[in-house]
């Protein structure tokens, strides 16, 4: 009898290890860039949490450091034979500059946009050149994230209209290492009635989404609008796609509950992700949510769903990033400090479940890991950046790390 | 002068999205940082958030004290974080951070919290959630004995 319950155990233990088990193998962490040290800080900052990209057999790092006491954008690369990245490139130019965001263009090439001196600056970098610089925006503008189909380039950004900053998107053309500035429009209509604020831009076929936090009702929200018509640059009036949470009646104080940092990816064809950090939860803190697109004229996307398992409790979680492949696979990273201290986590979604949440090994453990930036490339493989320090005030370090694809 | 009178309530009517109570001179964190240091004071660091309900709770129920907003005014240098902004600050380490990653650090997972700390961001008493007038004065009594204590020869 005793055999028997040991072999019913056994049986269930591996079933669960093997539900368990990642799609990911992952190599050693490697430092993205040597410059570290005191006084020295690194961030992996940009709406949408686009700081990492991959191009043809290139994998590229966008980051801002200030080691010269100036906040400054660096680019690292690493050919997928290589062990080590390259020495880093300085992107920005002689003003404070800041949250980089990275795109992956064709042949090993990529695109940049930072917020430098209040403007939106961009460039296109190539194997063997950096590209003229582009300044945009006429008034405050900041917060830059980027999309590329390769022949056009999709920017959206924040830039204050009168009292509010307002989410703007502005079509380029790519020619070779040139950027040409064509069409920009609003993507609410309706001039802001508070502040729009952290964009993020998919292109599917023949849209275009936007999403950003809006604290029109007082609180803030996540809205999203869509563009149908490539040719032109009206979008559909933007609709709320974080809910409101049952539980909020009855509140005679405040305006409604907290959400942070709104992340699009396209997956499969034609299917898109919005992950974000919400608190409707408000005794657990900041949980990380997501949102199916849908595409419809009423609901743009679908009901809310929890990524992160029920262990997080009242751990926090912040700095949600997700990606994407054609394949249609699904993957999201934050950082998470259930274990006592901040560590990456990764759930991935399979047969339309998110996976309990799997702490990466070589991102976890003493000190903290946070800041985390992913992609998938077109084998499926995920790449990861994050920011290490090993105390509180200490110096930080840009890590990378490789997951090639098991299964 | 129905103009004026309007812009005036107006004004007055602004400020309802819990922010730092009305009457008090909370100051950004790295700021509040370098007078505390200069002052040689302790922080009292607000960590709330646009919209927070029971950051107006608090405001109203709480902070409209008059004995309490002496106190703290007196007492500390208060500081106030949207944990939600991304509002850049420069730490006294020179790290640049936004407001958020100040909540961040600081575990500010709900709104509001509350905390004395030194002028060097050291955390010494953590208030989370809700305060009534009684629990200021009471935390506020708290740490001054502790001052009193550790100054003691």
């Amino acid at each position: 009898m005793r055999l028997q319950i040991a072999g019913i155990v056994l049986i269930f233990t591996i079933a669960s290890l093997s539900l368990q088990a990642e799609p990911w193998e992952f190599d050693k962490p490697i430092a993205v860039t040597s410059t570290n040290g005191k006084n020295i800080f690194h961030h992996l900052e940009s709406a949408g949490r686009h700081n990492i990209a991959i191009s043809a057999n290139t994998v590229a790092i966008a980051w801002e450091d200030d080691r010269d006491g100036t906040p400054r954008i660096y680019l690292a690369r690493k050919a997928h034979t290589k062990q080590n990245f390259s020495n880093q490139l300085k992107i920005s130019g002689p003003g404070e500059a800041y949250e980089p965001s990275l795109v992956a263009l064709s042949k090993n090439r990529f695109a940049l946009a930072w917020e430098e001196e209040s403007r939106i600056h961009l460039r296109i970098v190539t194997p063997t050149e950096l590209g003229p610089v582009i300044t945009l925006g006429k008034g405050e503008a900041m917060q830059p994230s980027l999309v590329s189909d390769d022949q056009q380039l999709l920017l959206v950004y924040s830039q204050r209209d009168g009292r509010y900053p307002r989410i703007w998107m502005q079509r380029m053309e790519i020619d070779g290492q040139v950027l040409k500035v064509k069409q920009a429009c609003a993507v609410d209509a309706e001039a802001a009635k508070d502040e729009q604020l952290y964009p993020s831009v998919v292109k599917l076929a023949e849209r275009i989404i936007v999403a950003w936090e809006d604290r029109r009702p007082g609180h803030t929200i996540i809205m999203a609008a869509q563009n149908e018509n490539l040719t032109s640059c009206t979008f559909q009036p933007p609709q709320r796609i974080s809910e409101e949470p049952l539980s909020s009646g009855g509140m005679p104080y405040g305006k409604g509950h907290g959400v942070s940092r709104v992340a699009l990816a396209q997956y499969g064809a034609e299917q898109l992700l919005a992950v974000w950090a919400d608190k409707r939860d408000f005794r657990e803190g900041y949980d990380i949510y997501s949102a199916d697109y849908e595409g419809a004229s009423k609901d743009l996307f679908g009901p809310n769903f929890r990524v992160q398992d029920s262990f997080g409790g009242v751990a926090q979680q912040w700095h949600a990033t997700v990606a994407g492949d054609q394949s249609g696979r699904l993957v999201v990273g934050w950082d998470d400090n259930r274990n006592g201290n901040a560590d990456i986590m990764l759930s991935w979604r399979e047969d339309d479940e998110w996976s309990d949440d799997f702490s990466v090994p070589g991102a976890d453990g003493a000190g903290e890991q946070n800041h985390p930036t992913i992609s998938l490339d077109s084998e499926g493989n995920l790449h990861l950046a994050w920011i290490e320090r090993q105390t509180a005030d200490g110096p930080t370090r840009v890590l990378y790390l490789f997951g090639q694809l098991v299964k | 002068m129905r103009a004026v009178l309007l812009l005036v309530v107006t004004l007055f009517a602004l400020p309802v999205m819990a922010e730092p109570p009305q009457g008090y001179p909370f100051l950004a964190f790295d700021k509040a940082m370098q007078q505390a240091r200069a002052e040689n004071k302790l922080l009292f660091v607000y960590f709330g958030r646009y919209g927070c309900g029971y950051c107006e709770k608090t405001n109203k129920e709480a902070f409209s004290d008059k004995q309490v907003r002496e106190a703290y005014s007196k007492n500390y240098v208060l500081a106030y974080v949207d944990s939600e902004s991304g509002k850049r600050l420069r730490l006294p380490s020179g790290e640049r951070v936004t407001e958020r990653e100040v909540g961040t650090r600081y575990n500010a997972f709900v709104t509001p919290v509350f905390t004395f700390m030194t002028a060097e961001g050291k955390p010494l008493l953590r208030l989370v959630g809700v305060q009534r007038i009684e629990d200021l004065r009471e935390a506020d009594s708290k740490v001054q004995q502790f001052l009193k204590k550790k100054a003691k020869p």
